[in-house]
């Protein structure tokens, strides 16, 4: 058997393990598994709270990720442990299906783990505003999720993915190539955390 | 860096998961654990007939599992929710047809039906001292065979000496140590021995550095036996092998794992059950398996006065169970993601302590070409990613055999493994055992791979425990909040070793029934 036939030969067996464990891995209980109870996040694995996301949002990231624009970098390995999920979310054709499911979860507020400077970080503020709204509430029309009650860490891990381009560097996503100019504009760790320590404060 | 092994590394893997014992005595220093040697299987006291105490234990691997099968011999009402569909933890042997449930990734293992063709994912090999589970593989009938861990015939590979040709194991640790004792034997003069060392003591330890590397009448190193003779025709004068260059040999990352067959917990004599690691699941599962419910999600954990209530999700269903004591083998690291009502103060700690992120692949070899290299079990290692080649201790000169074709320790090849597709990680290992063996690809029919901070229900390898973290956690974690116990080898000094978690789940019941006889003395059988 040659390197070609061996590799034929073990995608024959990934094809045939994928359609026998369909029923196993497509139970979307596995959502909590890393997402935590109710989706309220976990960070011990660097597992946002995903529960009270809005569906759009979650849409748009769930394709990304099956696309490949998200997750696949390598310095970025808690998106790399989401991206496979999403592709075979999406190769299920229950993307959809799972975006309903965590619908139904009962958010509760994330605890604060960030410590920053939220007096500077409200003036920072202001450039996040413009889109995401004074509250953090978001505004769907200018594709800008809600920042409110998310994981704090998690804020914090994705402005410096986008501050470095392992998140926002794809050319034919304009919301993220956008943000990822904003991001850019926080000068320093502080700076990402004093702002995040303010939207701590929005409910 | 051209080694994937740093000191650090090796001494972490060392605690993680080797011979513990380096860690264990910084432990003894901390005063952390008491200094006795060997703590027996708890005598717990029978409960009467009555009216059990009512134990839900979350997770069904080895120390949830003892906990269970102890706990309901004595008259406990135990019950084990296991989130995922089978039982044993990290304790995983895969077979044909078995699916590993990796997150994104998962796969159906394709080896032949063959009872010597199964690849242990998790533990692998028990060390002669480590009695409890030893002792329950007696009990429970499980068959064990010598395991062979270290072998002098296997491979040394490593591009950073001698052009990446691999060379004998006993090749490399002869040739150093034949150059290190000449060295010394050079370098040691009577005059700096100092009292109590006597002229009798300088020519004995002279006769120590000699035999150390088997030097000559004078001294010096020309070759060894021990290296293995460069021809084995038996009927002709035997020649030693020329030594080998020892600068190359020095500049290889291998220095920092020659040693590795020497530790307590690696060096003979090592067993394994016949048949595969998760013998030991079954043996248990024998006893117990009608308490275990899979499928079995864990979703609060709500300490009471008295008790512990867990809500938990089979499907779509949340149910609801009132126990008078709660034992959690799940991993520290999942349970941070569990709702509960447990004090900062302790529930900070699960997300203090790193999960480890170990990476195994498994090959089905269409023959056992390795024994015509005089390799029969043992570890060859690499300085590549793989790291390590297994072969099988059982099944010798049948027809197949199925090899561990990558066992990383570090986080950083745990991770590039991890993100590829399984056929890629198969494609990298095949590549790589290339340079150990010529013509390896040829051999493989299928593989699997591990990744065992992807697996769901698990998202990670041992704890990865270090100084600070023993002593800022380790006390607060293994006590009880109320009547709820943390257990597994996330808590014990023997993380990735079913000994420890055999000895946590020990160390929770004995406090259990300390606690029974002392509150409730009327339950207690007399």
């Amino acid at each position: 058997m040659n390197w070609r036939s061996v590799r034929a030969a073990v995608a024959l067996g990934l094809a045939l393990a994928t359609l026998s464990a369909a029923a196993e891995s497509l139970d979307l209980t596995y959502c909590i598994t890393c997402h935590g109870a109710d989706g309220n996040g976990n960070p011990a694995i660097r597992a946002p709270k995903i529960a009270g996301m809005e569906p759009w949002y979650i849409k748009r990231q769930l394709d990304a990720f099956a696309a490949g624009t998200r997750g696949v970098s390598p310095a970025d390995t808690a998106g790399h442990e989401m991206q496979p999920v999403a592709v075979r979310l999406k190769e299920a054709g229950i993307t959809d299906r799972a975006i309903a499911f965590v619908g139904t979860f009962d958010a509760k507020a994330p605890v604060a783990t960030v410590t920053g400077d939220a007096t500077r970080g409200k003036t920072l503020y202001v450039a996040c505003a413009a889109c995401h709204g004074a509250k953090g509430e978001g505004n769907a029309s200018l594709s800008a999720p809600a920042l409110a009650e998310r994981s704090d860490w998690y804020l914090v891990t994705q402005l410096k993915n986008y501050a470095s381009g392992v998140r926002g560097s794809d050319p034919t996503d304009a919301p993220s190539a956008q943000m990822r100019a904003v991001a850019q504009s926080l000068t320093d760790n502080a700076a990402i955390d004093d702002v995040v320590a303010y939207i701590n404060t929005l409910h | 860096m051209t080694t994937p092994v740093s000191r650090r590394g090796f001494l972490h893997m060392v605690g993680a998961m080797g011979g513990s014992t380096a860690v264990y005595q910084a432990a003894l220093g901390m005063g952390l654990v008491p200094a006795v040697a060997k703590a027996d299987r708890p005598d717990i006291a029978a409960l009467g007939p009555r009216r059990g105490k009512k134990v839900v234990i979350l997770g069904a691997g080895i120390s949830g599992l003892t906990a269970a099968y102890e706990l309901s011999r004595k008259g406990y009402q135990v019950q084990i929710l296991e989130a995922s569909h089978r039982a044993g933890g990290r304790n995983m042997t895969l077979r044909s047809g078995d699916i590993i449930d990796e997150s994104g990734y998962p796969q159906v293992c394709r080896f032949d039906k063959d009872p010597d063709l199964y690849f242990n994912a998790g533990p692998a090999r028990i060390p002669g001292h480590h009695t409890a589970l030893l002792g329950y593989c007696k009990e429970l009938g499980v068959q064990l065979t010598p395991f062979i861990n270290d072998n002098r015939n296997a491979w040394v590979q490593d591009d950073a000496m001698f052009g990446g040709k691999p060379i004998r194991n006993r090749e490399y640790i002869t040739d150093t140590r034949g150059f290190v004792a000449e060295l010394l034997a050079k370098s040691l003069k009577p005059e700096q021995m100092l009292a109590p060392f006597t002229r009798a003591d300088y020519t004995q330890l002279l006769d120590y550095v000699r035999q150390f590397g088997e030097l000559d009448a004078t001294f010096k190193y020309r070759g060894s036996a021990r290296a293995g003779y460069m021809t084995h025709d038996y009927t002709s004068p035997e020649k030693l092998k020329q030594p080998m260059d020892p600068v190359e040999m020095m500049r290889s990352g291998f220095v920092n794992l020659m040693s590795f067959g020497e530790a307590e917990d690696q060096s003979a004599m090592m067993m394994e059950p016949v048949g595969g690691m998760d013998r030991v699941v079954a043996g248990f599962m024998a006893k117990v398996g009608s308490l275990v419910k899979t499928h079995a999600q864990v979703h609060s954990i709500k300490v009471r006065d008295g008790g512990v209530d867990v809500t938990w999700k089979q499907g779509e269903k949340l149910q609801t169970l009132q126990a008078d004591y709660c034992l959690t083998c799940i991993p520290m690291h999942l349970l941070a993601g569990v709702e509960n009502n447990f004090p900062r103060e302790y529930s900070d700690g699960f997300t203090q302590v790193p999960r480890g992120k170990l990476f195994k692949i498994g090959l089905q070899m269409k023959e056992r070409f390795w024994e015509r290299e005089a390799i029969y079990g043992g570890i060859s290692w690499t300085m590549q990613d793989i790291m390590q080649i297994w072969y099988p201790s059982h099944g010798i000169h049948r027809q197949k055999g199925v090899v561990l074709g990558a066992y990383t320790f570090s986080d950083d090849a745990g991770e590039k493994f991890s993100r590829m597709t399984p056929p890629e990680r198969i494609k990298l290992a095949i590549a790589q055992g290339e340079k150990i063996h010529p013509g390896y690809a040829s051999y493989v029919e299928n593989g699997v791979s591990i990744s065992w901070h992807r697996m769901n229900h698990m998202l990670g390898c041992a704890a990865q425990w270090s100084e600070p973290l023993w002593e800022r956690w380790f006390k607060r974690l293994q006590a009880p909040v109320g009547n709820h116990y943390l257990i597994g080898d996330q808590v014990s000094f023997h993380p990735g070793w079913q000994e420890g978690a055999i000895h946590s789940a020990f160390h929770a019941i004995a406090d259990i029934d300390k606690r029974v006889r002392v509150e409730t003395p009327q339950l207690v059988a007399s």
